[in-house]
């Protein structure tokens, strides 16, 4: 069993007397996808958000490589290799989809141009490069941020709902360079409400409700699981 | 000493708490800066001014006239201008009421002159054992005691108040419960105005009036709102009276000038410390 | 040639002209350093006079107590803005954008109850006298360089990446640390940038004036004008303060002669109706319209 790449440890984070995330405990090994799913208010982007440090985590530990992350901030969690996209799009309206990626990386002026054009091609919106990222259409502007995240080359991705309102053709092909990154040693963490996608792609799935971590394994379990059956429907 | 400045803190507490009350409320229900609070504070004590020197009217009984004007006021301002930049980013409501402060502090200047004006009304202080309260602060105290307590009550009982309190939480579930969001803003603005010029109305017969009176008014209610937290009214008293104190001892300790800079340390330290306020609020 | 003739202009011009010339160069240096702090970042700082008075003060006090000639006095105002903004900025930009806007609301006030209060060395409320030097010419080219200096250092951070990361901060601050950028230090790094100018441009103004206190150089009206002057011009860009602080101060002069204080109230109105109308000032909306580059 390879070490885990993310690590959470009864993880908890209140919001007044609610518990918006409940004691989550699960680990991700190393190139994989992994699905997080659960009905709405089931505490998924409060996740996401305890993870890269949007939100101070209220109990539990994050450990990320080996290494604890919780209690840093969102930018430094951001150069240790964790990269996340948003469930409601947050590029840089005013800054061109070339800029949106430049402002990411480190390197060299000339080296992070070329892999930033790069990235473009490969989400396909070479030629958009030097359009104001508010211009571009919904789902060019998702490119856009998932290009941005793959910027830095992180260990990690997590998508919150990638799937959303994307037309189908596009959505294949982001999935398919979702499988190559897993392809490529990365590890994959996606929310999502599309079924479809989750059972298509994902290898392993979590599922969680008010907070708590109800279930996890394949799709196939997950689906005929009595517990998430109950979640989604209503006792 | 110090129990005199216990006193005294206390007493300009309430003050505090009912200006800031106001901010407190525009900033909850709309997410606004409003900077031009302190100008509004000092139209308060202009037309204090004006109407115990024109009219005669007791500058204590004319604070409900006061009131109405300036909710006028507010609620004008609110439906002409601000109400533009309640949806847009920050940055803007804060350099539009920046923008509305100067407006308002010049045309008080060209209207008024710089003159300095005064309300002699009550002068001297009640003895009470070792303590001398100033009577003109003293009902201050009562009046803005009074003032913020009906003020609760408004938005605890009533349907309006509640509408306030619903929007502030929430302003989309607002709209859906059939809140006439739009409504309940002017309303708000109006009546943090007239908070405001209640507060200069009190203040009018305790200072100097002059135009630039207002701004430190504005700060200080800031101050008031980040010691108690934002968006927890109740929070609002606290922070009042926690700001009176530590002004008057500030004062007793260093100079009365050092004791603003006290304040504006307070505020820093409080920011970082602990953002969400004494009482824990709500984070921008 | 417009640089020629502005260099050869102390020549020609007459004694009001060359002062007025050197206030648009102190404006241009004024309102160029705000819009590195508050038009690249949106972070909107309401007490940048401080920096202007803390320069004056520093300059000052070096030439008057110290003896210094004033061009190495003029970069200690500048350093001593400098350092003051880092001492304010360090903790209040961590903070989020209106609470930073608040506290810097109540930096004015504060500088001035410290100047009064240090009065040996300050002179407190009564001011202090600097000795007599007709120096209004080279004062011209120096204040012209500074505001030179400031426009030419707009333009090479909005054309690199640290400028890139400064505007995410304003475009979505969320995002932007999301991405990797430490914020609060770029932060920190702009405000300090957006320091220098006032600095500098106080002490060659306390050279110039030859005499301060803390009312002249701690108004709260220096702080609106150079806002208003960026606001009109198009905050966030190059050419932007240059355009407003030339428009808005002959404006200013004008106004002043047959009506004067209504300026400052046209400036109140000025900002709301930029605010409202064209939030991203002159230039901005020529930027927009003919889709020029963002070096404007």
């Amino acid at each position: 069993m390879p070490a885990p790449v993310l690590e959470l440890r009864r993880l908890s984070k209140r919001f007044g007397g609610v518990a918006a995330v409940d004691g989550v405990s699960l680990a991700l090994e190393p190139g994989r996808i992994y699905g997080l799913i659960g009905p709405n208010g089931s505490g998924k982007t409060t996740l996401f958000n305890c993870i890269t440090g949007v939100e101070r985590r209220d109990g539990g530990e994050v450990v990320f490589g080996g290494e604890r992350i919780d209690g840093l901030k969102p930018w430094q969690i951001a150069q240790r290799g964790i990269g996340r996209t948003f469930q409601i799009i947050r590029v840089f309206p005013e800054l061109t989809a070339l800029e949106n990626l430049l402002v990411v990386t480190r390197g060299g002026a000339e080296e992070a141009r070329a892999h930033a054009l790069e990235l473009l091609r490969l989400v396909t919106l070479e030629g958009l490069q030097d359009e104001y990222a508010g211009n571009l259409s919904y789902g060019q502007q998702k490119l856009v941020e998932f290009a941005r995240v793959l910027m830095r080359d992180p260990t990690l991705i997590l998508l919150d709902e990638p799937a959303a309102g994307v037309n189908r053709t596009l959505l294949n092909d982001l999935l398919a360079t979702v499988a190559g990154l897993r392809d490529a040693g990365k590890t994959v963490l996606l929310v999502e409400h599309d079924m479809k996608v989750v059972m298509g792609l994902c290898e392993t799935v979590f599922v969680l409700d008010h907070g708590e971590k109800i279930a996890e394994g394949p799709p196939g379990a997950i689906q005929a699981d009595e517990r998430v059956i109950e979640a989604y429907f209503g006792r | 000493m110090v129990g005199q400045v216990v006193i005294s803190g206390i007493l300009a507490g309430a003050l505090y708490a009912m200006v800031a009350l106001g901010l407190a409320l525009i900033y909850g229900v709309m997410r606004v800066i409003n900077i031009a609070h302190g100008p509004l504070l000092m139209l308060g004590a202009y037309t204090t001014f004006f109407l115990y020197s024109a009219f005669g009217l007791n500058p204590y009984l004319s604070i409900p006239v006061t009131m109405a004007v300036l909710f006028v006021v507010g609620v004008v301002l609110q439906r002409s201008l601000v109400f533009r930049v309640v949806d847009a980013p920050e940055l803007s409501s804060l350099l539009l009421t920046f923008g509305i402060s100067i407006g308002l502090v010049n045309l008080a200047q060209l209207a008024f002159t710089s003159d300095l004006r005064a309300v002699e009304y009550l002068t001297g202080s009640i003895p009470l054992g070792p303590f001398a309260l100033s009577k003109t602060r003293l009902v201050a105290f009562v009046f803005a005691g009074g003032v913020t307590a009906l003020a609760f009550l408004f938005l605890q009982r009533t349907r309006l108040g509640k509408a306030i309190r619903a929007t502030s939480q929430s302003p989309e579930v607002a709209m859906v419960c059939g809140i006439d969001v739009r409504r309940v803003h002017m309303f708000t603005f109006g009546l943090a105005t007239a908070l405001a010029a209640a507060g200069g109305a009190l203040i009018a017969v305790i200072v100097a009036i002059q135009p630039e009176m207002g701004q430190v008014w504005t700060f200080k209610s800031f101050l008031v709102i980040v010691l108690g937290g934002a968006g927890n009214y109740p929070g609002a008293l606290l922070g009042g009276m926690l700001l009176g104190l530590v002004e008057q001892l500030a004062a007793l300790f260093l100079t009365t000038q050092l004791s603003e800079v006290v304040a504006y340390l307070l505020l820093v330290v409080v920011l970082l410390v602990r953002p969400t306020g004494l009482l824990g609020g709500r984070q921008t | 040639m417009l640089l020629a003739a502005l260099a050869v202009y102390p020549a020609f011009g007459t004694g009001y002209g060359v002062r007025a010339m050197l206030q648009i160069f102190m404006w241009i240096a004024l309102a160029g350093s705000w819009n590195i702090i508050s038009g690249l970042t949106g972070y909107v700082s309401f007490g940048h006079v401080a920096f202007f008075g803390a320069g004056a003060y520093a300059g000052a006090i070096l030439i008057a107590n110290a003896g210094w000639p004033w061009v190495p006095a003029a970069a200690a105002g500048g350093v001593a803005a400098c350092v003051l903004a880092l001492v304010i900025g360090y903790p209040c930009l961590r903070l989020k954008g209106p609470y930073f806007a608040i506290a810097m609301l109540g930096l004015n006030e504060v500088l001035r109850a410290l100047v009064s209060y240090f009065e040996a060395l300050t002179g407190g409320g009564s001011g202090l006298s600097l000795p007599t030097l007709h120096a209004t010419v080279p004062i011209y080219y120096a204040m012209a360089g500074t505001a030179a200096a400031v426009t030419l250092l707009t333009f090479l951070i909005i054309t690199s990446r640290f400028g890139l990361r400064l505007m995410t901060i304003r475009e979505d601050e969320l995002a932007a640390e999301a991405m990797g950028i430490d914020t609060a230090r770029h932060k920190l790094y702009a405000f300090l940038l957006s320091a220098a100018g006032p600095g500098i441009a106080g002490a060659l103004a306390a050279r110039d004036q030859g005499y301060i206190e803390p009312i002249s150089v701690f108004p709260l009206a220096t702080t609106i004008t150079m806002i208003v002057m960026a606001l009109f011009g198009g905050k966030g860009t190059v050419w932007g303060p240059v355009l407003g602080a030339v428009v808005l101060f002959v404006a200013q002069e004008l106004v002043w002669a047959r009506f004067p204080y209504v300026h400052q109230l046209l400036f109140g109105a000025i900002i709301v109706a930029v605010v409202l109308l064209m939030p991203r000032g002159v230039l901005g909306i020529l930027q927009l319209k003919y889709r020029l580059p963002r070096t404007i």
